[in-house]
């Protein structure tokens, strides 16, 4: 892509941000909160689809750096007083030190096996969370302390958001995101020549966990309750896969396409029927594996709406 | 490479391995199927490592380097079945090489250039997936040459290419010879080999059993026994 296409995009992003950053007046508390979420989703998607679209290193345990997020915050905020912006920071640090400790191992698995393993983990940090509880408080959760946390929130995710997608656009039309590809189709002929896998591998691992982790700081500073079964919830793993597969796993505007569409459908059924977006779920993961593997990205490309590639 | 072994549980595949690879020029590396030829060439490529022996380039002893370290010593090579990244563009494919520790204009600029060497220019957006056997094959010979490397290792280039392609291939081949490089190709295809390498190496079960110009080879019994059986008189 020309260096004007890129200025384009750039421009785009800050014309949305500074949109949604004036209409957070405008919105009722719900509409904040639904925007928020679909942000947070945005967050989310794009992180997983670094490791999982990407480097086709498909993990079913994403969810474990959000809660680890969510820990970093509560704790520091309620046990040590600390403000919550840099909880953040220490969030994300965190979780990028264990991507780095469960990585290294895991990430010698291969397909199958690395996403069953990244559930095991995701579920053995939750069930750590529940057991250490002179850090965690354990099956009672931990209250923050009180405050009206609504427009805060939202522009820390908003700000979130925007770092994420500049991030995954670099990723995404960088030489590192090629290697990251090559690595997805034919590992064995990425090392043949001259990429380091693992280093690569873990690379982007770590920086798949990061931002998941400030989402889940500030989740927890919005809710201000967080126990060990509702920040490491399946669900949200799930949610974060289907949005960037829905979109297009390995593309840069799949995973926010996927992650906006998904939400507001799951919005809009929940209100009516609590729990049919379980079943839009299941329904959705058919309509995708059966018609459209690559995506709404894929259907695209495949019309020549959008170019195919990222390096032109 | 000297005395290079490896076995895979009782499959002794490299029994004893060792040749001297003439630098600057054409060799061919030939044998009955299973004599252990591609193993060789993952020995050497760090692909695997090997039980015994070691691998010298150039008076450095690479024995054991992954294969992306081997790689950044100049020394590429190809498969016997194309595998090149098949869901992204030619031109991607081109620029996932590393080692190139040049601005991305000029990679661009390299990987352009290559693209026209093989005459893929028209596909250079097109997913490398979509292209002909023989087009992927010129793909990954062009993508094996981003870095300009000294020793390159070609595994069957022949297999499955028709007689025009071939002699494409065989032209660049001897171009890349003239320029300097030493090339060393694995094939069952004895035109290939006996035309156009100056040095063959023949194996059978893993051992090397003889060694020489074309037409020593063409003479010598041991080979002629391995490949057709012992002579029934």
């Amino acid at each position: 892509m020309k260096r004007h296409e890129h200025l384009r995009n750039l421009a785009l992003l800050a014309v949305v941000g500074l949109v949604l950053a004036f209409a957070s007046d405008a919105l009722s508390v719900y509409m904040r909160s639904f925007v928020l979420f679909t942000m947070m989703y945005v967050v989310l998607a794009l992180s997983w689809n670094i490791i999982s679209g990407f480097t086709g290193y498909t993990s079913f345990g994403h969810v474990a750096f959000y809660g680890i997020g969510a820990y970093a915050c509560a704790i520091l905020v309620t046990d040590y007083g600390w403000h919550w912006v840099p909880t953040l920071g220490v969030a994300a640090a965190v979780a990028g030190v264990i991507a780095v400790a469960i990585g290294y191992p895991v990430l010698r698995l291969k397909g199958p096996y690395f996403a069953i393993a990244m559930l095991g983990a995701a579920e053995g940090t939750r069930v750590i969370a529940t057991v250490w509880d002179s850090l965690t408080h354990g099956g009672l959760g931990i209250s923050l302390p009180s405050a009206d946390t609504s427009f805060q929130t939202y522009y820390a995710m908003l700000a979130l958001m925007v770092v994420t997608v500049v991030v995954a656009y670099g990723v995404g039309h960088s030489r590192f995101g090629v290697r990251l590809n090559a690595i997805r189709e034919d590992e064995g002929a990425a090392e043949a020549l001259g990429v380091n896998a693992t280093l690569y591998k873990l690379a982007a691992f770590v920086l798949s966990a990061i931002f998941p982790a400030a989402a889940g700081g500030i989740q927890a500073y919005k809710v201000l309750y967080i126990d060990p079964p509702s920040v490491f919830f399946v669900q949200i793993t799930i949610a974060m896969a289907l949005m960037s597969m829905l979109g297009g796993k390995g593309t840069v505007i799949g995973p926010i396409v996927g992650a906006v569409l998904l939400y507001t459908v799951q919005e809009l059924t929940w209100v009516n029927f609590p729990t049919a977006h379980l079943i839009a779920y299941g329904l959705f993961i058919v309509v995708i594996a059966r018609f459209m593997p690559r995506g709404l990205m894929g259907l695209a490309i495949d019309r020549g709406w959008v170019r195919k590639g990222m390096v032109h | 490479m000297r005395d290079l072994r490896k076995a895979f549980g009782g499959v002794r595949a490299v029994d004893g391995c060792s040749f001297a690879v003439p630098g600057g020029k054409i060799s061919g590396l030939i044998g009955p199927n299973g004599s252990g030829k591609t193993t060789t060439f993952n020995l050497l490529t760090g692909v695997i490592r090997p039980d015994d022996g070691q691998v010298i380039y150039k008076g450095e002893n690479i024995t054991g380097l992954k294969p992306h370290q081997v790689f950044s010593k100049r020394i590429t090579r190809t498969f016997q079945v194309t595998r090149i990244f098949r869901e992204m563009t030619v031109l991607e494919n081109m620029l996932s090489v590393t080692g190139l520790a040049v601005p991305d204009r000029l990679a661009r600029e390299r990987a352009a250039e290559l693209i026209a060497f093989v005459n893929l220019t028209h596909l250079r957006a097109e997913y490398a997936g979509r292209l002909s056997y023989g087009q992927q094959k010129l793909l990954e010979f062009a993508r094996a040459l981003m870095t300009d490397p000294d020793l390159i290792l070609l595994d069957e280039p022949a297999a499955g290419v028709n007689r025009t392609l071939l002699q494409h291939l065989l032209e660049q081949i001897h171009r890349l010879q003239e320029m300097g490089k030493t090339i060393v190709i694995v094939e069952h295809d004895m035109n290939v080999i006996m035309n156009h390498c100056e040095r063959i190496f023949v194996m059978d079960y893993g051992v090397k059993i003889a060694e020489g110009p074309p037409a020593e080879i063409q003479q010598n019994e041991q080979v002629l026994e391995a490949y057709f059986g012992r002579r029934r008189s």
